[in-house]
């Protein structure tokens, strides 16, 4: 009897403590980012001293499609980031910036950030919640300075309740601000395509896809490898040196000589929305791209890519069947997935800058 | 009374658990410690530097005066024959503009020591480690955002030497990687007769003196004329922090306070 009650005290004062507990802390509702099955592990833990939250997902959506991250309130990152377009800047060469401003380079994709080495065609960028810097600084994109985007937010008081949601607190400073947007764009992940649904067996290829498939993995497969049809390398791909912008790709970042003209390759998922191509969006359709593979390449430039050196052959059958492969690519959940749209839009309100 | 103990326990549990769940990163054994003050002196011909209104001259002959100066400092160690103590890490921003940030307080084993050791810049780690706070934080001005990374030092002003609009001269000295970085450990003696003496209670001040000149000529002459901007890491960043590193000196210890 005596033991009884002994258990039975203990228990109380363990589930007494434990509400207690409940009631004083901050308890977050954790996510864990999707590694799909057979993927390889992300390139590096980005939420590991960012636990991903709920919470700080939702602070960071919302940063994601606010207009007060720019000088004029008119541009959102969501503005050359566009969902319906993968997340890209859709049919856009170059991104509008602040004062009728143009970026200098195709926005790229957002997609499956944290098996990205770096970021930026560069790779100028060393880790997902330092990259938010970049173009909310540049004076051709949001043109705003670190210090105006947080007197802008702190002075919301919408935004208190979302801070102290993901954070415990309602503080606001960079170091929050950044690691909110970062659990935004890192969760946002693209894994469900066709091709995906195919690999998983819950799909079949056309015959043209699947003659498609085998040309891609005979001739492509190097450098955009599968899963993430990206190795995250930079290479020079046979692109002439711009005249007016006389970009140099990685060796602005490298300083090394034998950096020039490399960019990253980018990941093919999604790549039936993403024109136009290449790091400055010259080529217009996919069929340009294969054209330019196939013939264009100039390979007169030192640091040519070794594979590229003798073009790629590849026969017109061949070529239509690649591109009926790539359209396999696209992802239609990541693209309709609410949770990666516009806040307002959850709440049936359109938002006003999306161009 | 056989359950007395169970609760007890519990109790205990209770009440205890979040305060030991709290207690990381107290000092240990306090008693041991005493503290010090490093303050750094930015000097320039032995002048405390005043930003913007002065005009100084360096060792080729070139004018020049300075609106920003400032750099970072972390990994303090202080060391003896026998011992090395390592500060608790963390990062400082001297900065010339802020008259508190002159000032560095450690706290340090009893102990006496006869030299002290700092790294000059911010550690590769925290360079690729996302969003930082602190002395780290962007919001500093010390972060480059097309090229992650920090500015190590940075200097601003003009110079009628240099070419440039305005005749500027902004030196952004950073790099964290490989054959670009521009990181340099710094050892700085104390003088044998003014070993800085650490005792439980007691606070001893450090004086380090920063030459600023020696920023164009410590190891390699870099002249205003030929190279009045530097905002990239690469081979002038390396050597201008080189020469960054031979700014300082220990002008006096002073035991007891």
């Amino acid at each position: 009897m005596k033991i009884n009650i002994t258990l039975f005290l203990l228990l109380i004062i363990i589930l007494l403590s434990a509400f207690i507990n409940r009631l004083q802390t901050w308890q977050p509702h954790y996510l864990k980012l999707v590694i799909p099955k057979g993927w390889p592990k992300p390139a590096k833990d980005i939420f590991a001293i960012n636990p991903l939250t709920e919470e700080g997902f939702q602070l960071g959506r919302k940063l994601f499609y606010d207009g007060k991250l720019s000088k004029d309130g008119s541009i959102a990152c969501a503005s050359c980031h566009q969902q319906f377009a993968a997340f890209t800047s859709f049919d856009h060469d170059f991104s509008h910036g602040f004062n009728n401003s143009f970026t200098t380079r195709n926005a790229p994709g957002l997609f499956n950030l944290a098996w990205m080495p770096a970021l930026h065609w560069d790779g100028g960028i060393n880790h997902i919640e330092v990259q938010p810097l970049a173009p909310l600084t540049a004076p051709n994109e949001m043109a705003e300075s670190l210090e105006n985007v947080l007197k802008k937010i702190t002075a919301d008081t919408g935004y208190k309740r979302l801070f102290k949601a993901a954070f415990g607190d309602a503080g606001i400073s960079s170091q929050r601000m950044l690691k909110a947007l970062a659990q935004f764009t890192g969760s946002i992940q693209s894994y469900n395509t066709r091709y995906d649904k195919v690999k998983r067996g819950e799909a079949t290829f056309t015959i043209s896809e699947q003659y498609g498939y085998n040309v891609f993995k005979a001739n492509c497969n190097t450098c955009h490898a599968e899963p993430l049809f990206t190795d995250n390398s930079f290479r020079n791909n046979g692109l002439s040196l711009h005249p007016t912008l006389m970009d140099m790709g990685r060796m602005k970042v490298t300083g090394r000589p034998e950096d020039s003209l490399k960019f990253k390759v980018p990941s093919l998922r999604n790549v039936a929305l993403t024109a136009p191509y290449m790091h400055d969006g010259r080529l217009y359709t996919l069929s340009q791209v294969v054209e330019h593979y196939r013939n264009k390449i100039n390979n007169n430039q030192p640091t040519i890519d070794s594979l590229l050196k003798n073009k790629i052959s590849i026969s017109n059958q061949e070529k239509v069947d690649l591109l009926s492969f790539l359209y396999t690519l696209t992802d239609q959940e990541m693209l309709h997935d609410k949770r990666y749209s516009a806040p307002q839009i959850d709440a049936g309100i359109l938002p006003k800058h999306l161009h | 009374m056989k359950y007395l103990l169970p609760i007890a326990v519990s109790l205990l549990l209770l009440f205890n658990l979040p305060a030991i769940g709290q207690s990381k990163g107290g000092l240990q054994a306090p008693i041991k410690f005493g503290t010090a003050t490093i303050i750094f002196n930015n000097t320039v011909n032995h002048q405390p530097l005043v930003l913007i209104d002065s005009t100084y001259t360096n060792t080729f002959g070139e004018q020049y005066s300075l609106s920003k100066f400032k750099y970072y400092i972390s990994g303090i160690r202080l060391f003896n024959a026998q011992k090395k103590w390592v500060v608790k890490q963390a990062y400082y921003l001297i900065n010339q503009s802020i008259d508190s940030s002159l000032q560095l307080n450690i706290a340090l084993q009893e102990n006496s020591y006869d030299s002290i050791a700092f790294l000059l810049g911010v550690d590769s780690s925290r360079n690729t480690s996302g969003a930082q706070r602190g002395a780290l934080d962007p919001l500093n001005d010390m972060f480059w955002t097309w090229q992650s990374g920090y500015i190590m030092q940075k200097l601003e002003g003009s110079s009628p030497q240099s070419s440039i609009v305005n005749n500027k001269i902004e030196y952004h000295i950073g790099g964290y990687s490989g054959v670009n970085s521009v990181l340099q450990q710094v050892v700085l003696p104390f003088s044998s007769n003014n070993l800085l003496v650490i005792k439980r209670g007691s606070n001893s001040i450090i004086n380090i003196n920063a030459e600023i000149n020696r920023f164009w000529s410590g190891v390699v002459d870099v002249k205003i004329k030929d190279t009045p901007v530097c905002s990239a890491p690469g081979l002038i960043a390396k050597q201008m922090a080189a020469n960054f590193s031979k700014l300082f000196t220990v002008s006096s210890v002073v035991n007891n306070q």
